[in-house]
């Protein structure tokens, strides 16, 4: 649970700060006592598998759930006991939850109508919305004349129009297809930029949140894991499980003999002795994991210490992976970045030499 | 449905279905056709005329009985559409409650109770507030009527409701709008198909009720049926026919601007 990017920074504008936020359905423990600051201006990512949490967060976020326990402080102001229709938050919902029998301009014009804004600004805000999600010249047509993509848009575009102090975005673009994941991921990214908007977009998708985010809070079972950068989260994993959830990861064991600073050497299963990154103190003698990613373990020659079977070689165009089996018996996959030369390369039933990065091999806390 | 397999390859099924249709259409047809009789028999053609609508539209009794049906029928199903909406609105925007179920129950049983029973009973309340009161306006009527019609009017605006995602008006209140306004703005707009079926419903079975309303109506409250049902034990007459066909036609319309409506909504 802590909040490893913020350490040894200059305090930050926050824009939303849970404080010890508890959620129990029943007797049931969906949220236990999350502590998060989110940054103002930033997209801000909740990530997680399905089942985690993530939505009962953003719907407390919302209004829609009041925590069992804890405070949400919207620019320092406890705002958890008030309604929906009462916080400067919007939500693009997962099924956008468009008014059917609303014209795409009176959808974006909703909540400014709710509001008792004056016409003519309404006018102007829904063209300027308009304008923002690329649907000009649309505001007359009926929502259930747009595609799936353009009803995204309108539904983004109806929870900006108010121009919130804080966008929540759940799931929005698990329902659209590859191609248009792609440029929505890009369209979001230059809207949270150009209005300035912070954003809390929700995804189980790490690939996607590593992408998009400016930082990233990874969660499992309604428990916070890790909160950085998508480097920070990427590259240091704190503990086995965002090791596992976020890219693809070998996970090795093997024994602690000595540790110099920041380094340990630990001892494999098959005799074999590496150095890894360790931040924390082990003792000699400890049985810890490892974690090294598949593009951070190199083929070698011979002569290397470390000698992997190899099982299967997959081709993937522009990398292929070898997936080896070390000799004390554990698997791990090595990627290689294809050449253009066609050179010849190991073959399935060869063994070979294999090097593991030192700056990249970290062990893992429990 | 298994393939190869066709009702219409049944032997006998085309015939089943032809007198199926005729029972249902033939005697509407003979109605119809006998309201342009130039006689004054209601079993032997003489020839085509308007004359019986005529006869009828220029009755005072007629008038009179059709305009009380009207107001009756308007003002009671607006009354039971009114109350089914609270009641629909009630029982499906709430989370579920113990007794709840048993709640919508007591909206739809007395759909099953046999009318008979309701007018008996309405007649034993309704006499006595006459004598209490000294009232013996349409009113009762209106309200037996209303009653009559409200699990009527409550099922097609519950399954409306129900069939309605919730996400919208959480959406509503999401976008500042308050309850009142969420209701006003968001649930009352997509709800309008189901209470115009609700209203349509309550308004034709009012417009054609005579069990109750013979128990109920005061001297000289008849409505159309009742008049109908009171020129039946005379002298028949193609005014019969006439009366009927026109009765006829103001449901067609009713139920072809329905279908129009929902249709229309659906998309
Ligand atoms: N209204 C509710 N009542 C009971 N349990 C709930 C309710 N909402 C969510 N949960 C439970 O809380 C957990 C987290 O759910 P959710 O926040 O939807 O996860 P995610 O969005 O990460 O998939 C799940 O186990 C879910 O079953
Ligand atoms: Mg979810």
């Amino acid at each position: 649970m802590r909040d490893s990017s913020d350490m040894g920074e200059s305090k930050v504008l926050s824009a939303v700060t849970l404080a010890g936020v508890a959620k129990f359905f029943g007797t049931f423990k969906a949220i236990e006592g999350i502590d998060l600051t989110i940054r103002q201006n930033e997209f801000f990512t909740l990530l997680g598998p399905s089942g985690c949490g993530k939505t009962t967060i953003l719907r407390m976020l919302a209004g829609f759930e009041t925590p069992s326990s804890g405070e949400i402080l919207l620019d320092g102001r406890d705002i958890s006991r008030l309604g929906p229709n009462q916080r400067p938050v919007n939500t693009v919902f997962q099924n956008y939850a468009l008014f059917p029998h609303l014209s795409v301009a009176q959808n974006i014009g909703f909540a400014l109508k709710m509001l008792g804004r004056p016409r003519p600004e309404i006018r102007d805000t829904v063209e300027d919305m308009l304008a923002l999600v690329q649907l000009s010249g649309r505001g007359d047509q009926l929502v259930t004349q747009l595609s799936g993509g353009q009803q995204q848009r309108v539904a983004l575009a109806r929870a900006l129009a108010p121009r919130p102090k804080v966008l929540l975005l759940d799931e929005p673009l698990s329902a659209l297809d590859q191609k248009l994941r792609k440029t929505m991921q890009i369209e979001l990214k230059r809207m949270q930029r150009e209005t300035g908007i912070t954003f809390v977009f929700v995804t189980h998708d790490q690939e996607e949140a590593l992408t998009m985010s400016d930082r990233i809070a990874v969660l499992s079972n309604g428990a916070l894991r890790q909160v950085g950068s998508p480097h920070e989260i990427y590259n240091h994993p704190v503990d086995r499980f965002v090791a596992d959830f976020i890219g693809e990861t070998n996970l090795l064991t093997g024994k602690v003999i000595r540790q110099d600073g920041d380094c340990a050497h630990v001892v494999l299963p098959g005799g074999v002795t590496i150095e890894a990154q360790c931040p924390h103190a082990v003792s000699a003698g400890s049985e810890v994991t490892l974690a090294v990613r598949p593009e951070h373990c190199t083929l070698a020659g011979p002569e290397a210490p470390l000698s992997g079977f190899i099982e299967q070689v997959v081709y993937f165009g522009t990398d292929t992976h070898f997936h080896l089996r070390l000799p004390g018996g554990a698997p791990l996959v090595l990627r290689r970045q294809n050449a253009a030369d066609g050179r010849a390369l190991p073959q399935q039933g060869e063994t070979v030499g294999v090097a593991l990065a030192p700056s990249a091999t970290r062990v893992l806390r429990d | 449905m298994r393939k190869g397999f066709d009702t219409r390859s049944l032997p006998g099924f085309g015939i089943m279905a032809l007198l199926c249709f005729a029972a249902l259409y033939l005697p509407i047809a003979v109605l119809v056709v006998f309201a342009f009789n130039a006689g004054d028999s209601i079993a032997v053609m003489q020839g085509l005329s308007l004359r019986w609508f005529v006869a009828a539209a220029q009755n005072e009794q007629v008038i009179d009985a059709s305009i009380r049906s009207l107001q009756v029928a308007v003002a009671a199903a607006g009354l039971a559409t009114f109350v089914a909406t609270l009641a629909a609105v009630a029982t499906t925007r709430t989370h579920r409650y113990r007794g709840r179920d048993a709640k919508i129950m007591l909206f739809t049983v007395p759909l099953m109770v046999p009318e008979i029973v309701t007018a008996v009973a309405l007649l034993i309340l309704v006499s006595k507030l006459k004598v209490w009161t000294g009232y013996t306006g349409l009113g009762y009527l209106i309200l037996s009527h209303a009653a009559f019609c409200v699990p009527f009017a409550y099922m097609p605006i519950r399954a409306r409701l129900s069939g309605m995602d919730t996400t919208l008006e959480a959406a509503a209140a999401d976008l500042y709008a308050s309850r009142w306004q969420a209701f006003a703005h968001v649930t009352l707009p997509l709800l309008l198909p189901g209470i115009i079926a609700g209203f349509m419903l309550g308004f034709v079975i009012s417009l054609d009720d005579v069990v109750i309303t013979e128990f109920v109506k005061s001297a000289g409250q008849d409505t159309l049926p009742t008049y109908m049902l009171g020129q039946l034990r005379r002298n028949i007459t193609p005014e019969i026919n006439a009366i009927s066909t026109a009765f006829l036609m103001l449901s067609i319309v009713l139920i072809v601007l329905f279908y129009l409506l929902s249709n229309r909504k659906k998309t």
